[in-house]
């Protein structure tokens, strides 16, 4: 008898055996009800409260851009993206250490920041800083604006998709 | 880190001492804090000291002085809030962070025994 045999066969899955698809909740990107002109604000007075912030991108744990103030001509798509991804890995970190719900992550290279917030189980608010930013300052203060970011988008009706 | 702890404790015995924090002024961050009460958060008190220290420096480097800074000396109403720089290698970027009411410390005192601390403080 070779060893082949010994291994466990794949057999196919029984129809109702595989458990139904995770159904997901509609993406926040792309909803013209979402309270833009607040949500700009709340982006503004976050740079303008902590100096060396580039901008802030709001996106979705989807990865999707749901608005920025970036200025510096850093796509912010790529942005949108890189802080799901960064989301992804602290939710994972979260689960497997069962240290509860994603809030916060910061990558830190030679000239300077990315520190993703988490603003609710939907949506994500990066912050882009340069090198000499005061990180304790805007930990401090970027909370503050994740909650309020969550106020504005509670209240938004879910397009559909 | 017994060094640092025993450091922040020597400083809160300091008279008048309300609280005192060691900060890192790259981040605004800090390495460890004693003291305080339920109004003053500290770590609020360094991120915004932080922000004092930067200024000082870069005004330091614009008029060319070529020096540093030994301590500030910041009066309130009721408190005075010093904050000294660490000078030997092992606390580049750091300062000491230090509340103490005015009526019940005696500033001189004060400064000197938190000079004494920063000397002896190593990481």
């Amino acid at each position: 008898m070779s060893r082949v045999d010994d291994l466990p066969r794949r057999t196919p899955a029984q129809a109702g055996a595989l458990p139904p698809p995770r159904a997901l909740p509609p993406s926040l990107a792309g909803n013209p009800t979402l309270p833009y002109p607040a949500i700009g604000q709340e982006l503004a007075a976050l740079r303008l409260q902590i100096p060396g912030v580039h901008g802030c991108v709001l996106g979705g744990v989807d990865g999707l851009l749901v608005t920025h103030n970036l200025q510096n001509g850093v796509d912010p798509h790529d942005l949108a993206a890189l802080a799901a991804t960064m989301f992804g890995l602290g939710r994972q970190v979260g689960y497997r250490l069962d240290q509860g719900d994603f809030q916060q992550s910061t990558v830190r290279n030679a000239n300077g920041y990315l520190s993703v917030y988490a603003i609710s189980p939907q949506a994500l608010l990066a912050v882009v800083g340069t090198d000499s930013i005061n990180v304790a300052r805007l930990h401090l203060h970027a909370p503050t604006t994740a909650a309020r970011l969550a106020d504005l988008l509670d209240g938004v009706t879910p397009t559909g998709s | 880190m017994g060094n640092l702890d025993i450091a922040l404790k020597n400083a809160m015995s300091i008279d008048g001492a309300i609280g005192v924090a060691l900060v890192d002024y790259t981040s605004g961050m800090t390495l460890g804090v004693a003291g305080g009460n339920g109004e003053v958060d500290l770590t609020v008190a360094a991120a915004g000291n932080t922000d004092v220290v930067r200024a000082k420096l870069r005004t330091i480097e614009m008029l060319n002085l070529n020096d540093e800074i030994e301590d500030i000396l910041i009066t309130l109403g009721s408190q005075y809030h010093l904050i000294r720089p660490l000078s030997n290698r092992t606390g580049k970027g750091l300062f000491l962070y230090l509340m103490v009411s005015k009526s019940r410390a005696n500033l001189a005192m004060a400064r000197h025994q938190l000079r004494a601390i920063e000397e002896s403080l190593e990481l």
